[in-house]
This record gives C-alpha cells, structure tokens and sequence, in this order.
C-alpha cells in the first residue's frame, strides 16, 4: 500500500517536473508553429549555469539568475536566428534549432568535459519531509512539485488575467489581427520564446542538484517532453500539465507491475499458448516502462490528434 | 538534355573508376556515402515531392536492414536469395512496413504526421532491445555474404561495384518515377492535397503508395548497409539517424533531384574525415547545419542556381573576382572558427587543468596546437583568430558590397558606397 | 585507347616494381578503434590515454625489431556501424592490433567482423585485443582464437564482490538484483543467483530495466524497500548508478550496495556522503600493491597529469602483457605475423602490483587480480576531489578469483 502512494507520489512529482520543461515547448510551438528541438538543451544550460553559479553567488541567487540567463540566451536564439529562417518555412526552423541542439550540447562538452559535475542539493535543503513505513521522502522533491506548480499558476494568471497575456493570447490564435490592431507581434515573440527558455532553464537548475548533472542531460529529457506536448495538445498549457502528470504516473506505477500479456492470457486460460509465442507476450510490463509513453504518443495521434485537451486536428 | 545526360553518364564512369583510384579504406567510406545518397533520395521522395515531413525514416532503414539480415542468415546461412539480390528482401521489408505505417500516418498531415512518424520510429526503437529473436541483442545480428556467381564478395572492391550497381539502378528508378503520372500526382500531394481531393483521387491512398514507396528504398539502402558491414544492430533505430536523413537532405537541398544524395554524401564524408582529426567534429557539424540553414535554404546545390542566375545577368569577367572573394572569405571564417575551437577545447580540456593545478601560481603552461606551441596569456595567441575573423569580415562587406553594385546595375565602386545607392534596390 | 592502355601498362609496372622492393621492416602499427565522440566519450577517451602511456613506455624501450610502434587512432562515432567502417580504415591503413574496450555491443562487432576479415584474409590477419567489453558471450559463444580479453567478465566480477562483501561483514542474508536489460546486465543477474550459496544469501528479488532511459528511480528503490532486501547488488554504470544510488539515498533506503562501477570518475563527486559504506569490485587499488602500485602511480600521474582510474589499470595491464607476447614474438620476413604474437600472447604472463596476471589459452580470458573495496574517508588516495575514496578490504589472486572457462566456446585454432 505504501508502495502504490510512494509511486503515485514519485509519478506526480516527476510529471511535475516534465510540465516545467513543456510548458515553455507547447506555448512556443502554439504561437509560432516552431518545434524547438533546442527545449531540452534549454533544460541542461539552466543546470550548468546554476552549478557554475552555486560556486559564485550560493544555491538561491545561482538558482533565480540561471532562468534569466537562459532566456537571454533563448531570445537571442529568436531573434538572431529563427527570425531569419522563418519564412523559409517549418521544416528550416526545425533544422536550425536541431542544429543549435547540437551546437549548445558540444559546447558545454567543450567547457565542463564529459563526466557529470557535481552539483548537488545544498545541504540545509537535503532532509527527509516526512516517512511512511520504512522509506523517507525526501524534502526537495516536494520543493520541486511546488515550484512546478506555482509556475503553472503564475502562467495561467498571467496568460488569463493580465494584459500582456491577453496579447500573447491573441497573437497565438490571430497573430495578423493582433498586429493590425498595433501589437508588436515579433516581440512578443520573442519575449514567449525567452520566457518559455527561462522555464526550462529554471527546471534544469532545480532539477539538475537533485538528478544528475552531464552532458547528456537534453538527450535523456528531449524525446519525452516531445510526447508530453503532443500528448497534451499543441498550444494548450492545461494539456502539457495534464500530459505530463499522465505520463509520470503511469511511468512510475508500471515500474511496480511485473505482469505481461502472457499473464493477461493467463486470466483466460491461455496463457501457456501465451507463453509459447515469446516475444512481445512475455515482456514485462516493469520493463517496458519507458516504452509506454510512446505507445500512449501513438494512440492520442490516431485517435485524437489534437491531443487530450487541445483543438481537434 | 543531352548535356545532362553526358553528364551522369561521366559521374557514373568516374564512380566506377574509383576502386582504381582510392585506397580500401576511402574506398569503403564511398560505400557508405552511396548507401546514405540512397536513403536521402528515397527520403527526399516523401519529404521534398510529396511534401510530408517524417522524423522516423530511419525505422524502414531499419526494417530493411534486419529483414536482410534474416535472409542471409535463412536456410542454415546459404541466404533465401543470392547474395546479390540480397538488397530485394530488405525492399520488400521496408516496403511492408511502409505501407502499414504509412496508412496509419497520412491519415494526418503536417505537423501530426511528423509525429506519428517519430512516435512509431520511437516504439520501434524502444522495443527492439526486448525482441531478442528478431533485433539481436545490443550486438546485433551478424551473418557473412556467401560467394555466388563465381565472386565470393570477399574484397571491398566487389562489395563497392554490387552497392554501386543498386544505388545507380535504384536513383535511376526513382528518376524515372518523377517521370510517370504518378511521379506528378506526388507532387500534386504537395502543392494542394485538398484540391486534388476534389479531382477525384484518393488521396489517403496515393500518400500510402507514396510512403510506401519511399520506405521500399530506405528498406533497400539498409539491405545494402547489411551486405556492406556483415551485421544489423538495434542502434540503427536511433533517432539521430532518422534526423541525419533530414538534414543530409536539406543541406543538399530539396529542389534538385541530386541534392539529397550530394547532401548526403558530403556529410557523410564530412564525419567520416574530421571525426578522426578532431574530437569536437559534433560541434563543426553542428556550425556547419546552422550556416546552410541560415544563409543557404535552398542547400548547397541550391548554390548552383544562384550562380546560375547571376551568370545569365552578368558578364563572368565581373563575377568572378565576386567568387573568388567569397571563396577566400568562407576560408579565413573557418580557419578562424577551426582555431577558436581547438584552442578553447585545449584550454578546457581535463590535461589541462590538471596541468594548471600542477604549475599552480606560475603562468598558464602552453598548449600544442598544429605542430606549434601557443601561450595562452600572450596576446599572439588570441591575435590569430581576431585577424582571421576580421579579414573575413571584411571580405563579407566587400562581397556584399559588389553584389548590390551588380544588382543596381553599376561597376562595383572601389571605395564605401555613397549614401544613395543603399536606398535603390534591384 | 591504344595509347591509354600503354602508358597505363608503363605506369602501373613502374608502380610495381617500386612496390617490389624488398622492405624495410614494417613498423607494428596498433590501432585504437573507439568512443572517442559522443554521449559515451568520457571512457573511450580513457582507454586512449593508457593505451598511449604503454605505447610510449614500449618505444621508449626500442620498439619492436627495430622500430617504434605506431599507434593509430579512430573514433568510432558511438556505434557497431561506425566501428565496422573504421575496422575496414584501420585494415586499408595495415593495422595489425585492434584495441578497444568501451563498449560490449561494438566489442561483438569487432571480433565479428575480424573473424571474418581473417578468414578472407590469411596472411593478413588482424587481433583484436579487448580492453573492457566484458560480456560472457565474446569468451562464451563468440569465443574466437584472435579475441583476447584483458578486463573482467560477470562472474569473475560477482565471486569477487561476494567474497570481500561477506569478508567485511557488509553481506546480508536478502540481495536485491537490479541491472540493466542487455547482455552485461543479464550476466551480472546471473551471476548473482549462481553465487547464492557461496555467498550465503538468497535473491530476493532481480530486475532488469532499460539502459540509460530512466531518470526517475524512485518506483525501483520502493520496490527495494518493499522486499526487505538489506543489500543491493548491481552492474549498472555511469547515470544509471548514480541516480539509483541518489534515489535510494532521498527514500532513506538502508541497504548496502555492492557495485562493479562506482569508480567511475565524477561519481564519488556527484553521490557525496551517500556513497560512503558502499562497495565496488575493480582491478586496481594502489592502497592494496605496496611500493610498486604507488611508482606506478607517480609515473600515470606525471605523464598523464592524473591518477589511473576506473578502467585505466586494467588498461595499462593489458597492454603490458601485449608487449610481453610482442617481445617475444620474432620477425617473419621483416614483419610481425598476427599468429605468432596470438600464440605468445596466449602464454602471456606478467607481474603487476596486484598480483601475477596471465592468459587463459582455452578461452582467452585473461585471469586477473581482483581488489574489492569499501567507500571511506580513511583512503589513502582521495578520489574526485571528494574527502572519500576506495579503502581496499580484500584482494583476490588472479586464482583465487577466476572462474572456469565457459563450456559454450569451441575455439578454432589455425592450423
């Protein structure tokens, strides 16, 4: 019993965890079309500056100025470089940040090498909040969950409530009309681009003491916050949350389940036949448990493409 | 037409020349270059003329390559086929799968059907290490190319005149296919998909034939890797390689028929050569997508049309001091960036910051660099690529500048532009 | 055309009589076919620094007949279809010794495809001498006469492992058994069950999950919990063990852990305390070889800026005993011949800091010392520029820690 709330607990916390990296992908992707495949490097540049600012300016500055640096960093992307590409077409935008994905994950080989490097939760934040049973849960992640979680709030309330999110709003869905109306579109462009880096980067800053830091961090990320957003719905921020949390808790709680299809026969009596095929009928479930997300990617885009909570394709 | 015509036919002779003329082991880099020309062609069939961008290719690569593999290893290892027709089964592989991928994937379009293309490529690549029996295990499946014919495929040479004979025949097919009806409803795909809706064809189905097609040649490509290298690995499921093919092809440029495979085949050689000079060649390639993305759209090839252009407008005479400036311009840009890099991957690199902590307190000790020794604190050092960099700058404007001369039609001025001219354009 | 096939004739036997020159003797040329780029670089980059430091010792000493040995480099790009290409390189470039050793799945490339190369080739034959690959299969089926490993294997790692564990009074009575789902890992689980009754333990329970995909480990760690394991034994490497170790540290889990890859560099930097008590099987700890470990020591760190680490010993090792066989090779005709040095490399014998280290002929595993040691801040060599390193509490002779030859090799000697 414990077990199933630890999974559930650990499944939300990491789902919590992906919506900070996507979060900044979906809102990108809804307004300028762009699949940014340098997101996930956004991720690992916020961790590396934060560790190379730990050293420097302790966990809490290092922490709020990496965000800041990277969404510098990511509107200097827009507007040096996907401006110019933008009206050769999607296919080009895609490349270029493939490319620049590329780019930034050997420069950060170039400068910190290729071993992990030691950033880790500073100590007075490294305790156990509370235990169940025998086993602890440990304080961060839950600092992890709540910064996740007021960040989507902070979204939302802007994006919903203030002016300048009416205006973000409005240049997702008609960006012509909004520029007719006066807007200054390309920047706020730009500013979505930069604050959806910034995000990301402040997931990798938090995320990156508690997981690990190396250089292989995007590599690791990139493929499963790509399904998040397309779970989720393109553009759609209550999607990528919602995505998010589906797929960290289904993660997490297949880990649990040793069963296979085999077994699944079995309840109906055929499960020695079962056994016989081999194959695909006696792979466990716990060890296909990062294969479920792209099998969940797949069914949403046959039968809903516009994923869960987006609009319908 | 003639004119293109002799000219494939002397690239084909001189492509059948080449065993004389290189070393084995360039020799098999050629190999490898014509097997990633296919692929970026078959590739550049759905992606530049049907107009469906697909993250995944590398997933019928793939399924060609392990279909192949089971037929030389079928029949107690004698091959269900004669070893050169081996490249058939990974076709009929590839074109399988295709067609049952496909029809799931065209039933979307545009930015869904990318990703139901990656995710299927994905599923793949993540179930393939369980499915021992048919992927192999982590190293894979291999299997040796039995003598037929009275070759027995033993040398590289044999191995480069079989993949050189199917990848001629294959791009020859694919040639001929843009040719037929068919070949032009494809690129009706692209250019208007709803309208021909309304002309009556059936569109879900001709985008599946188009897919898999397409997949039928990826399919024999990876036939082709497998009669090369003896062994198919789960790896080539990777999604590196799917991406590889994108890029091959719009580096090479998707308007011309050739440009995928001149694309791929560059870069291909690209990796294969600089990858052993130096370890940050993942950084250059990088450099050189972002370059060709930005200030090449159409490619490389794309470059040809744009000399082409200039050459109808302007006397050679004029051109060619334009040319020969950019050329030298290219140059000094990238032997400053090649500087800058190795220098700062040097400065960085764990030797020497364990170096520096031995001789801590001195100066910083010197780095080894193209047979020369270089201090880092000395401003020579740092002096090489700011004048590299500047030089080409400076080329770059006087390039720039004779360019806007021509277009307004005027002898390029030898000195700054006057105000004026920047207002005129061509 | 006439004239074309004249002058072609005229140039092409002027080449070969420039080729028919008697040579000069051939230098030995050793071709190091790696990791050098990529995700995985961080080892192959290793292998290339101790595989350099022996190389310059062999020159230093006069080479071979006369002449230095050349080692030649290639980057592998991270994958079985890049060392394949760069097999074929290294064959067109007249390498004879094939060196590498980070990666099990582009090791069973490799002795594939040189198997098949000397068959085509007699006379030309290449060797390929395998520094880390350490899945059973390359000594167990695809056992070949021109393969020799100089690393560990599963069960040479496992018996270790058990045996300083249970010394030490670290072993419990429930192992839990997590590795990573392709060949290392299935043989590291193997070996854990087969050595249940030498141990004194039983297992629990054993899990196999994806490699390098997981970055959450918390589901595994409460599955630990939960089957009341109080030791954990697993072969997992680089990210894989260091987020399972953190896991288990943020749950509170209080097993013990006994790894084959802790030394990795950068992990004891990232785990910090939580590494402290835990246990690793390596081929190297210079606290346990006296004087001459320590020389070895200042010599590694003074050529090559830092200490031998990880899989770097095993390295140097291994290509000492390569240098061994090679000295006691002779010259046929000027150049070396691939099956006289495999026949003096599978008598090879030499003496290291740990212990006398020599070939197995049946299988060509090499036996090898095995050192099990603890994580403490009483080591004499700190390691990463933590407080912490590897306190050695046993040391196994290369006897004392082999395990027989696999049943499934039927090697196919020449001649």
């Amino acid at each position: 019993m414990e077990q199933l709330l630890f999974s559930l607990m650990n499944g939300v916390i990491y789902g919590l965890l992906l919506f900070m990296v996507s979060a900044g992908l979906t809102l990108i992707f809804g307004m300028m079309g762009v699949l940014n495949f340098a997101h996930a490097s956004f991720y690992m540049l916020g961790a590396y500056f934060a560790y190379t600012l730990q050293g420097v300016a302790g966990f809490w500055p290092a922490v709020i100025a990496a965000p800041l640096l990277v969404g510098l960093i990511g509107v200097a992307v827009e507007r040096c470089f996907l401006r110019r590409v933008h009206r050769h077409g999607h296919a080009h935008e895609l490349l270029l940040t493939f490319g620049l994905s590329f780019i930034i994950a050997e420069s950060i080989k170039l400068f910190y090498g290729n071993y992990p490097v030691d950033y880790r939760v500073p100590a007075p934040l490294d305790f156990s909040a509370f235990s169940i049973g025998s086993t602890q849960y440990p304080f961060y992640r839950l600092l992890m969950g709540g910064i996740a979680i007021a960040m989507f709030i902070a979204i939302y309330l802007m994006l919903t409530r203030t002016r300048v999110g009416i205006v973000v709003r409005s240049a997702i869905h008609r960006p012509s009309m909004a520029e007719a109306l006066g807007h200054n579109v390309p920047l706020v462009f730009m500013g979505v681009f930069g604050v959806g880096a910034a995000l990301a980067g402040l997931a990798g800053a938090v995320a990156g003491a508690f997981y690990t830091t190396n250089p292989n961090m995007a590599l690791e990320l990139g493929v499963m916050v790509f399904v998040v957003v397309v779970v989720g719905g393109l553009g759609s921020l209550a999607g990528a949350m919602l995505a998010s949390l589906l797929i960290g808790i289904i993660t997490s709680l297949a880990v649990t389940v040793d069963a296979s299809l085999a077994d699944l026969f079995a309840l109906f009596g055929a499960g020695e036949w079962a056994r016989g095929i081999g194959g695909l009928m006696t792979l466990n479930l716990s060890s296909l448990a990062a294969t479920l997300p792209f099998a969940l990617m797949l069914l949403v885009l046959l039968v809903r493409p516009g994923g869960l909570l987006g609009e319908n394709g | 037409m003639r004119k293109t015509l002799i000219t494939c036919v002397a690239g084909a002779a001189l492509l059948a020349a080449l065993p004389f003329l290189l070393s084995q082991g360039l020799l098999n880099a050629a190999i490898q270059m014509l097997i990633a020309a296919l692929f970026a062609s078959a590739y550049n069939l759905l992606c530049g003329q049907a107009g469906m961008l697909s993250f995944g290719h590398a997933a019928y690569f793939g399924v060609g390559a392990f279909a192949t593999v089971h037929a030389m290893n079928a029949v107690g290892g004698a091959g269900l086929l004669p070893t050169p027709l081996m490249p058939l089964a990974g076709a009929l592989g590839g074109l399988v799968f295709g067609a049952i991928a496909g029809w799931f994937a065209t039933q979307r379009s545009g930015t869904y059907f990318a990703m139901i293309t990656l995710a299927i490529a994905e599923l793949v690549h993540s179930l393939a290490p369980h499915l021992k029996g048919v992927f192999g295990g982590e190293a894979g499946i291999s299997t040796m190319r039995m003598p037929t014919w009275g070759y027995d495929f033993g040398s590289t040479t044999q191995v480069y005149y079989l993949t050189l004979a199917w990848v001629l025949t294959a791009m020859a097919l694919l040639y001929l296919y843009t040719r037929t009806p068919l070949g032009r409803l494809t690129l009706g795909l692209r250019e208007n998909s709803h309208r021909l809706k309304f002309l009556g064809y059936n569109v879900h189905g001709l985008s599946t034939l188009v897919f898999a097609i397409s997949a039928m040649f990826s399919g024999m490509a990876g036939g082709l890797q497998v009669l090369s290298n003896e062994s198919a690995n789960y790896v080539v499921f990777d999604p590196s390689l799917s991406a590889a093919a994108v890029l091959n092809t719009y580096i090479g440029g998707v308007q011309v028929f050739l440009g995928p495979a001149f694309g791929a085949a560059l870069m291909t050689f690209f990796g294969y050569a600089i990858s052993d000079l130096t370890r940050s060649w993942l950084l250059y390639q990088g450099i050189l997508f972002v370059l060709v993305m930005m200030f090449l759209p159409t490619g490389l090839t794309g470059l040809i049309a744009i000399t082409g252009r200039l050459r109808e407008r302007h006397a050679p005479a004029r051109l060619m001091p334009l040319f020969v400036l950019a050329a030298a311009c290219a140059v000094l840009a990238g032997a400053g960036t090649v500087f800058t890099i190795e220098l700062l991957q040097r400065l960085f690199s764990q030797e020497y910051r364990a170096l520096m902590q031995a001789g801590a307190g001195g100066p910083w000790p010197a780095v080894a660099l193209f047979d020369r020794s270089w201090q880092p604190g000395s401003p020579a050092t740092w002096g090489v690529p700011l004048l590299l960099f500047g030089a080409a700058a400076l080329l770059y404007w006087r390039c720039r500048q004779i360019l806007n001369a021509l277009a307004d039609g005027e002898p390029a001025p030898s000195g700054p532009a006057p105000a004026q001219h920047s207002e005129e354009s061509a | 055309m006439n004239k074309l096939n004249l002058s072609a004739i005229t140039v092409a036997s002027a080449l070969g009589a420039f080729c028919a020159m008697p040579a000069s003797a051939a230098p030995v040329k050793i071709g190091l076919v790696e990791t050098l780029s990529g995700p995985q670089a961080s080892s192959g980059q290793a292998y290339r620094t101790a595989v350099r430091y022996v190389v310059d010792q062999i020159n230093a000493a006069g080479g071979w007949n006369g002449e230095p040995v050349e080692l030649l480099e290639y980057d592998n790009q991270g994958g079985p279809a890049g060392a394949a290409d760069k097999l074929k390189a290294a064959a067109a470039d007249g390498v004879q010794i094939v060196v590498q050793g980070a990666s099990s799945a582009i090791g069973g490339q490799i002795t594939e495809d040189i198997r098949k190369h000397n068959l085509r080739n007699p006379g030309k034959e290449m060797v390929y001498i395998n520094m880390g690959a350490e899945a059973l299969e390359l000594t167990g089926e695809k056992c070949n006469f021109y393969h020799f490993r100089f690393a560990g294997n599963a069960q040479v790692r496992t018996k270790a492992l058990v045996e300083g564990m249970k010394k030490a009074g670290a072993l419990g009575g429930k192992v839990y058994s997590i590795n990573q789902n392709y060949s290392w890992g299935q043989d590291m689980q193997q070996a854990i069950i087969d050595n249940q009754k030498a141990g004194g333990y039983t297992v629990v329970e054993k899990t196999l999950h994806d490699v390098n995909k997981i970055q959450d480990f918390s589901p595994y760690v409460a599955k630990i919990a939960a089957s009341g394991a109080d030791t954990v034994i697993t072969g997992n490497w680089s990210n894989d063990l260091l987020l399972l170790m953190k896991a288990s540290k943020a749950a509170g889990l209080k097993a013990r852990y006994g790894t084959v890859y802790l030394d990795q560099p950068g992990n004891l930097a990232n785990a910090g305390d939580l590494a402290e008590g835990n246990f690793v099987v390596h081929t190297f700890n210079a606290e346990a070889g006296g004087p001459d470990a320590e020389q070895f020591v200042q010599d590694y760190q003074a050529k090559t800026g830092h200490m031998p680490v990880f899989i770097e010993p095993q390295t140097v090792y291994g290509m000492k005993m390569v240098a061994d066989a090679l000295k006691r090779t002779q010259p046929a005709n000027g150049a070396l011949s691939v099956n006289a040095l495999a026949q003096a490399l599978e008598t090879a014998r030499i003496q290291t800091p740990m212990g006398e280290m020599s070939m197995r002929a049946a299988d060509h595993q090499a036996q090898l010392p095995m050192v099990v040691s603890a994580v403490s801040h009483d080591a004499r060599h700190k390691v990463d520029g933590t407080g912490m390193g590897f306190k050695p509490v046993l040391l196994l002779t290369a006897q004392q820690a082999s395990t027989p030859a696999q049943a499934s090799c039927k090697m196919k000697r020449p001649g």
